[in-house]
């Protein structure tokens, strides 16, 4: 660009004398060295250039500052396929399955892409039930850190490779291997044992080895021993009478808590106070569990003692001579009492256990077997094989490994280097392996420690089936086009095995029907052509076919001196899987990681469970003086652990308790490093057990930084001994004038927020509770706006009902809620300041005996109150009421004043603290999960998971709950098109329709007659803070609870 | 200016002033250049006014999630800091108007001072409704403007509304009667002043002239102002109390609020007033305008503003009791030894015991006593506004919902800015403006004056 005609240095420049020249080369030579010396460029110009960079640079940010922000337009299809319309969701049909859990869905999708679950109500297994699981696993389609290619490990450094690539490679070797072992969880799919049997036709040398993340060895042993096969009863608890639960989470987390659960709660609910029934449930553990939480017994027992408690409830029931020495006394009394209670519900009762031990298990299915409970309660015939993991061959596949004598190691998305006991065996044993080959999701402790990765689909992305109980099926299908170059396990095993399937568009599908067209169309006469019954099939998602044959008990020998001996040590140490977290299978899923635990209300780790007293003046003292969210070393088995502790009411004095599933290491942005990991600590002797009596715990290190929990105050009137002897209402003595001592536990508790009763009581307290609504109700009429209540006679107007006695409290609704109204996520820290975003909570609160207390849910959302205080403080009006009773947000509207929130009896408005939803123009203020590099949701992936219909909120607005308006307006919309009348039936929340037990019910008040208005008659309803003349929408029934007040343990 | 003033009466201008002396020791803190402890008072308030400008940027900036406010406890030290700084405005009010109507001559010494201190309480406090919102760009939302949106107009219901609308008419009447009463002392330093100084306050004092119908419309004026300033000293504080006493939070749901509020908002504002006066006087020389006579005047009102509220905390706890209500007795019990047990405290020792002390005659006119508890009563009063509202939120209906909050570095920022802009302004009325109005010492010397009245008078009463 330069110029240098007109322009010379001096004289000597001018007449181009030759020295001078010679000079400048010279100069000019010089400064090409420095410049090459330099790797910047360099910064040649002169004040001419500078400004035509200057104009250009100025010219060019003025153009760009005034284009237009590109616009992202939604192109209308060319040819729109039939079944999509735009704005109307489609429902598939299809299968959740992971390990062994399993659920029956129907999956929502809405122009293509699945964004809900919801419960398939044709399932005779799930029964439109779903679990918080089930609920998030749509989240997981759209996890940024899933696989996306196949992969190649360089040293433990993990390249992109090909498909054909990785086909060749594991072809290759696995040819030429002598010994070739395929890993898995629970497999209950046909199709995939089909796929392996295929597999093993190429491979002669193949043998498949399954475990569970949390073992049931133990019960699959010794049911083989007293049935001859290796699978769990069919539990019937729709038709128990009596439950004894020795340590086993059937509700939550054990074998097939979705389906348990409903069958459950049948035998909960009560319609009202005449002649109400329900059943006994006794819980023997040490560590409040969920379905402990629901008992109205609970049994204390050190995890060592479990044994010696299931010997002492064989002799008495079966007769015998167990060995029960070391079982607390307090114990033996009572599991005496219970078995004379169990022996006039013979046939009527379940007794459950989670024990890992066979022998011990033994007993249980001899008890089971005196009580006659096989055939009545516990079927054999639809023996559910939800559970078929095989510890021992584990165990034989470690000590091949390690021995160097498997050549090709398939890991079928399971991940034993983090959740089996022997995980450092196997790792160790890994080393020694040729060929290590994961199918897998996503990275996980072991697939990176695999040389090739081959990456799986999602379940919404894959064909397959499963068979959850003998004689019931059911189909998966997908519900969109894989997202990434990833493959089905069972096709991958299939090209493996050398089939062609490349003339196929849908070989799975092929591969699936022509599976069942073999087995399962040929034992059944309804449908008389194949198309015509996997069409249905497909529709309907699940198939039933006939049982199997009863299985006949043959009494085995149990060896008595192989039940555990209660151990002499001061302090043990239970292990037990949480909801959210499995154990592991979840870490990286934000919705589970976020849900708080439904018992300690704790979310993102594992806190240290301990138990709680009253120091008898006014506080409750947790053990070693430790408090809540106090940061603790704990020594099991001589490692140290660091860990923050909860206070755990129902925590049995000399026991505490911590999480599995926690302290993942390779668990993706949102898993990794939260919490502590136990699984090292399972391993006794071969033998997985759940617990440690090696523990010694210290005293406070300070707090945990962020100590998330949900909830401070945890009781409603727990009565405990005070310093005279006297039993008093411990949470009103905490009261006393003790300046600041108080602290959390310490309140008036004559609240109508939650009434409690026994059974035996009932009709004293639906009297109590009446009379306590007439008054309010009295006072409410003498208001001075009368007549306000006419407005919502015609039309509708919208209200709900709540059955604590049917809340469990497991969580789905919660996790459903999310997913349905695009609640944000916010982290550990963010819910550590109670920043949850969360819709919809169960609140959860012990009374009775502080000790060993009963718990009541209380499931807590907008209530939608028809006088509502958070209206009339809105200065903008952004808050109002809809013709309908609906009381309504308007974001655009909303400044963020919190008076609303301020002004919530209920405190159920959130607000949007930071930028929680990513949704701002300027990242500044968008806090992460865990650290990651992109803020949870601020990717275009997870963005996908986005319920279309439900606005997503911005910075600085509050939200709350709004019945699911979006689900009111399909409703409505459904009736008029059909030209009828709205039926409650046409609008379910998406909190009631995952409820797996029926305890939400939504509908309109002015339908007579109808679901919601029958469910209004119980005389055991109640409206939380009545008298308050909010006059709230939510109707919920008085807790009931069958304590027998004779057992006292 | 003959009328009879009894012979007990204490005289409230003293150092035997005569109108000249009295030109030259209020105005001439305008004239001369800063002394060394006003330019560092001016540093540190300048400095905390930019921390607190910094904080409130960040806050807009990052979100309301930069303070440790929770889903349980919507407002912390916002909403104190802002009932905080309105109760301190009412002393201003109170003696501008009320004592004008009053004919209380001891308000002379002091009434400029407390105006402006009025205003800038109300300036920092009008911060706090605007940022403490989510979305801070969109506050115009509150205000009844025609508009495309339908229209929407604000809800009318809200007590939030009725505070825009009370804390915009009080500022708006507090500024006029304040500028009505600087108007002739501005003339009197443009009469001194040469120059742009001379234009400047020409132009500030609307070129008064000193005409006897300047007075006589100036005198009228203030009267008006005055009536309508008095309903606001009762009005203001009342309708802020409504945010609470309208809601249906045990504890927040009582009718005691309004007069309590009041109550408490002037003796918050004495308390503020003597605490400024007592360091303007020491400084700026003014003994003799700002008399002990005076500071015993406003440790009066303080004795008795305290005691209605001392009854009134007394009063809620009577009634907490008596109602059987157990939100309500829970609500106190909570107060008083739940987890914020700490501020109730602090507030009962400050605002119920401090007062008290002032019955002793010798202990009201002790200079460094009434400065040290003017101090406590100004933290007793913010004490008392974060006991009804933080505590308050943090336990109500829910036990599950119960909660705690500590307040960010950016909150305390907040806080500490307000404190900065009100130095700040404060600092620079006392460079441009007469800090006593001297038109209306000069009203009173004859009649209040050392040489008129007192022990030591030189002219007595011919009468």
């Amino acid at each position: 660009m330069k110029n240098n005609k007109n322009i010379w240095i001096g004289e000597k420049d001018l007449t181009q004398q030759e020295e001078f020249l010679n000079e400048l080369d010279q100069e000019k030579s010089l400064m090409n060295l420095e410049s090459t010396a330099d790797s910047l460029p360099s910064m040649k110009g002169n004040r001419r250039d500078f400004l035509k960079v200057m104009g250009f640079g100025i010219g060019a940010a003025t153009i760009a500052a005034g284009c237009d922000i590109p616009v992202k337009r939604a192109i209308p299809y060319v040819v729109k396929p039939d079944t999509i319309v735009p704005g109307v969701a489609n429902y598939y049909a299809s299968t959740y399955v992971n390990g062994g859990d399993y659920c029956s869905v129907l999956v929502k999708t809405r122009e293509g892409r699945p964004i809900k679950i919801e419960g398939n109500i044709s399932s005779n297994v799930t029964k439109g039930g779903t679990s918080a699981r089930t609920q998030a696993s749509v989240l997981s389609l759209y996890d940024t850190n899933r696989y996306r290619e196949p992969q190649k490990s360089n040293e433990g450094v993990f390249g992109s490779m090909t498909w054909s690539e990785l086909d060749k490679m594991v072809m290759d070797a696995l040819s030429s291997s002598a010994s070739i072992k395929l890993l898995s969880n629970t497999i209950m799919s046909p199709m995939t044992f089909k796929a392996i049997e295929d597999f093993k036709a190429k491979y002669p040398n193949v043998e498949l080895v399954s475990y569970d993340p949390v073992s049931f060895h133990g019960a699959l042993t010794a049911n083989e021993k007293s049935f001859g096969e290796r699978v769990m009863p069919d539990y019937r608890f729709d038709k128990a009478d009596y439950i004894v639960s020795f340590g086993a989470d059937f509700l939550g987390t054990w074998l097939s808590p979705i389906e348990f659960a409903k069958d459950y709660a049948s035998k909960r609910v009560m319609k009202n106070s005449k002649n109400a029934k329900m059943s006994r449930h006794v819980q023997v553990e040490s560590h409040m569990s969920m379905t402990g939480s629901n008992a109205d017994n609970r049994i204390l027992v050190k995890p060592s003692e479990q044994g010696a408690a299931i010997a002492q409830l064989y002799n008495s029931v079966v007769g015998g001579s167990a060995p029960t020495s070391g079982l607390n006394e307090k114990a033996k009394e009572a599991l005496t009492k219970v078995a004379q209670q169990l022996k006039q519900n013979a046939g009527k009762s379940i007794v459950v256990s989670a024990s890992n031990n066979v022998d011990e298990q033994l007993m249980v299915n001899a008890i089971n077997q005196a009580l006659s409970n096989y055939g009545n309660t516990m079927m054999m015939a639809s023996a559910s094989l939800q559970r078929t993991g095989d510890d021992a061959k584990l165990m034989s596949l470690i000590k091949e490994m390690n021995a160097g004598s498997v050549s090709t190691l398939v890991v079928l998305d399971c991940n034993p280097a983090y959740d089996c006991a022997y995980s450092s065996d196997f790792v160790k044993g890994l080393s020694k392996v040729k060929t290590k080959v994961a199918v897998s999701y996503s990275a996980n402790e072991t697939s990176v420690l695999c040389d090739l990765v081959a990456p799986k689909h999602h379940y919404l992305e894959s064909w397959g089936d499963a068979m959850p109980k003998k004689g019931s099926y059911s189909l998966i299908q997908p519900t969109i086009a894989p997202l990434f170059s990833t493959r089905q396990t069972e096709e991958t095993l299939l090209r493996w095995a050398g089939v062609d399937m490349s003339s196929d568009e849908q070989p799975m599908y092929s591969y699936l029907t022509n599976n069942w067209k073999n087995s399962l169309f040929a034992s059944q006469s309804k449908y008389l052509s194949f198309d015509n019954f996997i069409n249905n099939t497909l529709h309907d998602g699940v198939f039933m076919s006939a049982p199997g044959s009863e299985l006949s008990y043959s009494e085995a020998g149990i060896n008595f001196s192989n039940v555990t001996k209660p151990a002499n040590s001061e302090l043990e140490v239970s292990f037990f899987e949480t909801i959210a977290q499995g154990n592991g299978e979840y870490s990286n899923n934000p919705w589970l990681m976020e849900m708080s635990d439904p018992v300690a209300r704790t979310s993102w780790g594992n806190y240290l469970a301990i138990p709680v007293h009253f120091d008898g003046y006014n506080k409750m003292v947790g053990l070693n003086d430790l408090d809540d969210g106090d940061l603790v070393n704990i020594t099991i088995n001589g490692k140290e652990l660091t860990v923050a502790v909860v206070k755990q009411f129902g925590q049995m004095p000399g026991t505490v308790a911590l999480a599995l599933g926690y302290g993942r290491t390779e668990a993706g942005d949102c898993g990794t490093g939260i919490g502590v990991d136990v699984n090292p600590f399972t391993n006794q002797n071969g033998n997985t057990s759940y617990y440690s009596a090696d523990v010694q715990l210290g005293s406070s290190l300070g707090k945990e930084k962020h100590y998330s929990c949900v909830q401070y105050h945890h009781t409603y009137g727990v009565k405990a001994l005070d310093n005279d002897g006297n039993m008093v209402n411990a949470d009103e003595q905490a009261l006393g004038m003790a300046y600041g001592q108080a602290g959390y536990q310490g309140a008036l508790t004559d609240r109508s927020v939650v009434y409690t009763t026994n059974l035996k009581d009932l009709g004293e307290e639906v009297e109590k509770v009446q009379e306590k609504r007439k008054d309010a109700q009295f006072l409410n009429s003498k208001q001075i706006y009368r007549g306000f209540d006419a407005k919502y006679e015609n039309g509708h107007h919208w209200g709900m009902h709540v059955d604590l006695n049917a809340c469990i409290g497991c969580g789905a609704c919660t996790v459903a809620c999310m997913a349905e109204n695009n609640v944000p996520v916010v982290g550990k820290k963010e819910v550590s300041r109670h920043h949850e975003m969360a819709w919809l909570r169960i609140d959860r609160y012990f009374y009775g005996e502080l000790e060993n207390p009963n718990t009541v849910y209380h499931p807590m959302m907008c209530q939608h109150c028809d006088n509502a205080p958070c209206e009339n403080v809105c200065p903008v009006n952004a808050t109002s009421h809809s013709t309908e009773g609906l009381n309504q947000m308007t974001y655009n509207r909303c400044v963020g004043t919190r008076y609303c929130a301020n002004n919530c009896p209920y405190k159920v408005r959130r607000f949007n603290w930071l930028d929680y939803t990513t949704a701002d123009i300027f990242p500044v203020n968008q806090p992460t999960l865990n650290g990651e590099k992109t803020p949870f949701g601020a990717d275009d992936l997870t963005r996908m998971v986005l319920n279309p219909d439900v606005t997503v909120r911005v910075r600085g607005v509050i939200e709350k709950c709004s019945f699911c308006v979006q689900r009111l307006q399909e409703g409505k919309l459904t009736a008029k098109k059909e030209g009828r009348k709205l039926r409650d039936a046409d609008v379910k929340s998406a909190c009631q329709t995952a409820c797996p037990t029926g305890a939400i019910t939504f509908g309109d008040f002015n339908n007579k007659g109808d679901v919601l208005d029958t469910k209004l008659q119980s005389d055991l309803n109640y409206i939380a803070l009545e008298e308050i003349n909010v006059r709230s929408s939510v109707t919920y029934t008085i807790k009931v609870n069958n304590r027998d007040e004779s057992i006292t343990a | 200016m003959s009328v009879h003033v009894s012979p007990i009466r204490e005289p409230l201008v003293t150092g035997h002033k005569t109108y000249h002396q009295i030109t030259e020791d209020l105005v001439s803190p305008t004239e001369k250049m800063p002394n060394l402890s006003w330019v560092i008072g001016f540093i540190i308030s300048l400095t905390l006014l930019t921390f607190g400008l910094f904080c409130i940027f960040w806050t807009i900036w990052v979100g309301i999630g930069t303070w440790d406010l929770n889903r349980t406890i919507g407002w912390g030290w916002d909403i104190t800091n802002f009932v905080w700084w309105i109760g301190i405005g009412h002393a201003g009010t109170l003696i501008s108007a009320i004592l004008l109507l009053f004919r209380q001559k001891w308000r002379t010494g002091v009434n400029r001072a407390a105006e402006a201190m009025t205003i800038f309480a109300v300036i920092c406090a009008a911060i706090f409704p605007g940022i403490h919102v989510g979305r801070a760009w969109v506050v115009f939302y509150f205000f009844p403007y025609p508009n495309t949106r339908g229209p929407i107009w604000p809800n009318f219901n809200s007590p939030l509304l009725w505070d825009v609308f009370a804390i915009s008419t009080y500022f708006t009447v507090s500024l006029l009667f304040w500028y009505t009463g600087l108007v002739p002392d501005f003339a009197t330093v443009r009469d001194r002043a040469k120059g742009l100084r001379n234009k400047i306050y020409n132009t500030l004092s609307f070129g008064w002239k000193g005409s006897a119908k300047h007075w006589q419309r100036w005198e009228s004026l203030s009267l008006v102002l005055a009536g309508l300033a008095t309903p606001l000293v009762l009005s203001v504080h009342t309708i802020v109390s409504f945010d609470f006493a309208t809601s249906v939070i045990p504890g927040w749901h009582t009718t005691i609020f309004p007069p309590y509020f009041v109550a408490g908002a002037i003796f918050s504002g004495f308390a503020m007033v003597l605490t400024l006066m007592l360091v303007t006087r020491k400084v700026l020389n003014l003994e003799d305008y700002i008399t002990i006579e005076h500071i015993e005047s406003m440790n009066k009102v303080i004795l008795l503003t305290g005691t209605i509220v001392g009854i009134a905390y007394l009063t809620e706890l009577f009634i907490a009791w008596y109602s059987q209500y157990p939100y309500e007795q829970f609500a106190f019990f909570n107060r008083a030894v739940g987890p914020y047990w700490w501020s109730y405290f602090g507030m009962m020792f400050c605002n119920v015991i401090t007062p008290q002390l002032f019955w002793k005659k010798s202990w009201r006119r002790n200079i460094t006593l009434t400065f040290f508890l003017s101090i406590l009563i100004n933290i007793g009063m913010w004490f008392e506004r974060f006991v009804i509202i933080a505590t308050t939120l943090a336990r109500d209906y829910l036990p599950s919902s119960w909660s705690y909050y500590s307040p960010t570095w950016v909150e305390i920022g907040i806080f500490v800015g307000t404190i900065g802009i009100f130095f700040t302004l404060y600092l620079l009325f006392t460079r441009v403006a007469p800090v006593v109005a001297i038109a209306e010492i000069k009203a009173i010397l004859k009649s209040s004056g050392d040489q008129y009245v007192g022990k030591n008078a030189t002219h007595h009463d011919e009468h």
